[in-house]
């Protein structure tokens, strides 16, 4: 057991991945030479040369283009898309390419890809450098979209989805880089594409991932206060979403509330409200309500912890649930 | 203006994105200039390019840390402006920051820890410093104040002094409106009636479970919608309907709570109960041609078997009333008429051998009519001890749905109240109903002479569709012959 922040987790991580594998490559804006900007390759590049960890061109559509040659040619490439909104300019290659080429080859042909991106808002930055486009990932076959919020998950996760024969979209909440937690680095990782009960409760749900989990196990600890006790789910994958125990915890709890960063319209919310109402109608005192951030342009630093759901908002939406 | 925040310090920025460290090609200045704002101070050479750097603050130059050539971190303080030079001479110990902030680079950072300004380092405001932007905040796990209590929902408690928005409250932005909600709370106003009654789904699932009709209730809870009490006292009242409660016997005593002083009528909303009993009665009133008929009879005999009944031994702690003579002697009829014990099903009728004997009881949650299963398989003692546990477990709330099921014939025992006799409608499904009137001293023509005798009024219902008047007399001829002397009555038919 040791202790980790979420960033130096996906460091030792990527670290174990390209010792364990040597077809694993590691790709992207100044992730050699630099280490990355959150320096989450850190080293690798000293340790593992050039060839195994590679500084690309500023040209995201060329680096996932590039990691498609790899893959068919047998390599493992974990690439970097140093902010959020930059992946844009990869979106053709990864809807059109990476996610098809599973099933245009008849089922003969996988790509091994994992694309990391560090996302969501929360430190300050310009535009480009805090958006949350989950969703444009999760609503397209082909493609397995997963995010860490733990650093003992951050260190799992990745090398379990650099094992995916299947591409995968690996968000990674780039405002807890620096939060510290137990890495079980001996011990054996859940199932990559499972969600999972974090904090038991009995009064109320969350579900949140990534940079949001965080938040709602503080809403649950501030909320403990009144007497209430909130169970928080971790849901991990996106896609596929493993829905199982939030249906289980609705049914005791009666109330659910989705938290994302991204906008609540067309989101992965919206998914989770709908399948869950669907599975545990009977069993809802209240709607599904979420908690999002809101249906704009994502605004500039001084303004996004006005649109980042926090604490509070969480909390009002658990209040407004339970006063159905 | 303490002398020491007068000079600032000037650190190597990061010129690119996640640049560690940049090399000073020439110092555009020397110590004891002045510079004006955003004048070009320093030229540095990075890894991606040679720039310029602009001064931050006018005023005089204090000291310079690197010479020309060095290579310099990034975050490491690289020159030092007295931003006021015209408050006169610098106090010895002002230049001191500098000294304190150089050793603080050149000593490796413990394990672990990141210096202030670099990566993954403390940066002003409690955040962790990055390379593009501000850098995130360390979150708490505290709720902001909150003026109306911990939620609508609960009841707001008074709350600790500590708790109320004072000078906290002044720094906090003001809670924001519940923007959360993208769509608003539906309107109740704008519901289309085909809707029907506002309920959440679990309550609509135990009403489906329990069998109550929500559309028949009114709710009690928030916007008028069926909370989960108001299902479960429907359902409770469902339970006492299905016996085969009679609107002869329900009593009429719920007053509305709020009556406006000055009116002389009220209203009592027909739902539950008293909708289920009025549906059954007059479904069975309407279908099921009643006859009634009436016979007076001298129970004087009766009552002293009864006396002689509790002296025995046997029968000392056991409850013994005219109703369990009633009840022997209707099973005794029924064994002689088994046509009486029938239920009409539409084109033939279904004669039962067996007899689920139903008694009326009033209680507190108004009249149910439990049955004796099998009652006609039962010693006396048995029928007696059978009767007792009925009536003890219906004032006492707790008959079970199955007690009041399956009833073949029911006696209803309208005497207590003190009447002479009545015409009850028949439950439905049943063929006849037999009502004890009230026992009373009465002149009575006894053996010739007239005697003050204990006498009561049998009434008898019985469904004409399949009980003609000549077999419902005899039956209730039967019924009275047994009370006038029930010893007889045993040795030539029991």
């Amino acid at each position: 057991m040791e202790t980790l922040t979420i960033g130096k987790a996906l460091n030792t991580g990527l670290r174990r991945a390209l010792e364990d594998d040597p077809k694993v490559l590691i790709m992207g804006e100044d992730v050699g030479k630099l280490g990355g900007v959150f320096r989450i390759t850190d080293g690798l590049q000293k340790d593992f040369g050039e060839d195994r960890v590679i500084d690309t061109p500023l040209a995201e559509s060329g680096i996932i283009g590039t990691a498609i040659g790899l893959a068919l040619r047998g390599y493992r490439p974990v690439c970097e898309i140093q902010f959020d909104g930059f992946v844009y300019p990869a979106y053709d290659q990864i809807v059109s390419q990476v996610a098809k080429f599973h099933y245009r080859s008849q089922g003969k042909v996988r790509l091994p890809i994992v694309i990391r991106i560090p996302f969501g808002g929360g430190i300050g930055a310009v535009e480009h450098h805090s958006e949350s486009p989950e969703a444009y990932f999760a609503h397209t076959a082909g493609l397995k979209v997963v995010s860490c919020a733990s650093p003992n998950d951050a260190y799992w996760m990745i090398q379990q989805s650099i094992a995916s024969d299947d591409p995968i979209i690996f968000l990674e909440p780039k405002r807890r880089y620096w939060e510290k937690g137990q890495v079980d680095v001996d011990g054996a990782p859940e199932p990559l594409h499972s969600s999972r009960v974090i904090r038991p409760g009995s009064h109320a749900t969350v579900a949140a991932y990534g940079p949001m989990v965080r938040t709602a196990l503080d809403a649950a600890t501030a909320v403990a206060e009144d007497g209430r006790e909130l169970e928080v789910i971790d849901l991990r994958s996106l896609s596929p979403l493993d829905l199982d125990p939030v249906f289980e915890s609705v049914r005791r709890t009666g109330r659910l509330v989705v938290v994302h960063e991204a906008p609540s319209n067309v989101g992965l919310g919206a998914e989770i409200a709908a399948r869950v109402t669907e599975q545990c109608f009977y069993s809802l005192e209240a709607p599904v309500l979420r908690v999002t951030g809101f249906n704009v342009p994502y605004p500039a630093a001084r303004a996004e912890e006005e649109y980042l759901p926090d604490l509070d908002r969480v909390l009002d939406a658990v209040d407004r649930s339970m006063g159905w | 203006m303490t002398p020491v925040s007068r000079v600032k310090e000037f650190k190597l920025p990061d010129l690119g994105e996640g640049l560690t460290e940049g090399e000073i090609l020439k110092w555009l200045v020397n110590v004891g200039d002045t510079v004006a704002l955003n004048q070009p101070i320093v030229e540095v050479e990075t890894a991606k390019a040679a720039v310029e750097i602009p001064a931050k603050w006018a005023g005089q130059v204090v000291t310079i840390f690197h010479s020309e050539g060095d290579t310099v971190e990034v975050g490491a303080p690289m020159i030092a402006i007295d931003t006021d030079p015209g408050a006169g001479p610098l106090p010895e110990s002002a230049p001191a920051p500098s000294a304190a902030s150089l050793a603080a680079v050149e000593v490796a950072p413990a394990e672990g820890a990141v210096e202030p300004g670099l990566i993954g380092g403390p940066a002003p405001g409690g955040r962790t410093a990055v390379l593009v932007g501000y850098g995130p905040r360390s979150t708490t796990a505290k709720r902001r104040p909150r003026a109306t209590g911990p939620s609508a929902a609960q009841p707001s408690a008074p709350q600790p002094a500590v708790a109320q928005p004072s000078a906290v409250a002044v720094q906090t932005r003001p809670a924001p409106a519940p923007v959360e909600e993208p769509v608003e709370p539906e309107p109740v106003a704008a519901r289309p009636a085909a809707t029907g009654v506002l309920a959440k789904p679990p309550v609509r699932k135990l009403a489906k479970d329990l069998g109550v009709d929500l559309t028949q209730l009114v709710g009690t809870g928030p916007q008028g919608s069926i909370s989960r009490d108001d299902v479960q006292a429907a359902a409770a009242e469902l339970v006492e309907a299905a016996s085969g409660k009679r609107s002869s016997a329900a009593p009429a005593t719920a007053e509305p709570a709020a009556r406006p002083a000055g009116e002389r009528e009220w209203r009592v909303a027909v739902k539950g109960v008293r909708k289920l009993t009025a549906e059954n009665m007059v479904a069975s009133a309407f279908t099921a041609p009643h006859v009634s008929e009436f016979y007076t009879v001298d129970v004087t005999r009766s009552l002293r078997a009864l006396d002689r009944l509790r002296a025995m031994p046997d029968w000392q702690d056991v409850r013994v009333s005219p109703l369990l003579l009633v009840a022997k002697a209707v099973l005794v009829a029924l064994r002689r008429y088994p046509m009486v014990n029938s239920s009409w099903a539409g084109d033939e009728i279904v004669v039962k051998d067996y007899v689920n004997l139903g008694i009326a009881a009033a209680t507190e949650r108004g009249l149910i009519v439990p049955n004796i299963k099998d009652a006609g398989e039962l010693t006396l003692r048995e029928l007696a001890d059978a009767m007792t546990a009925l009536v003890q477990t219906a004032k006492a709330g707790r008959t079970a749905p199955a007690d009041m099921a399956g009833g073949t014939f029911t006696i209803t025992n309208v005497g207590v109240f003190g009447v002479d006799t009545g015409t009850p409608i028949l439950p439905p499904g049943e063929a006849a109903i037999l009502a004890l009137g009230s026992i009373r001293e009465q002149p009575w023509v006894h053996r010739g002479r007239v005697r003050v005798r204990q006498v009561t009024t049998l009434g008898i219902s019985f469904d004409h569709r399949i009980i003609d008047g000549e077999l419902g007399s005899r039956f209730l001829h039967d019924v009275g012959a047994f009370l006038a002397d029930p010893e007889a009555a045993l040795l030539a038919w029991g």
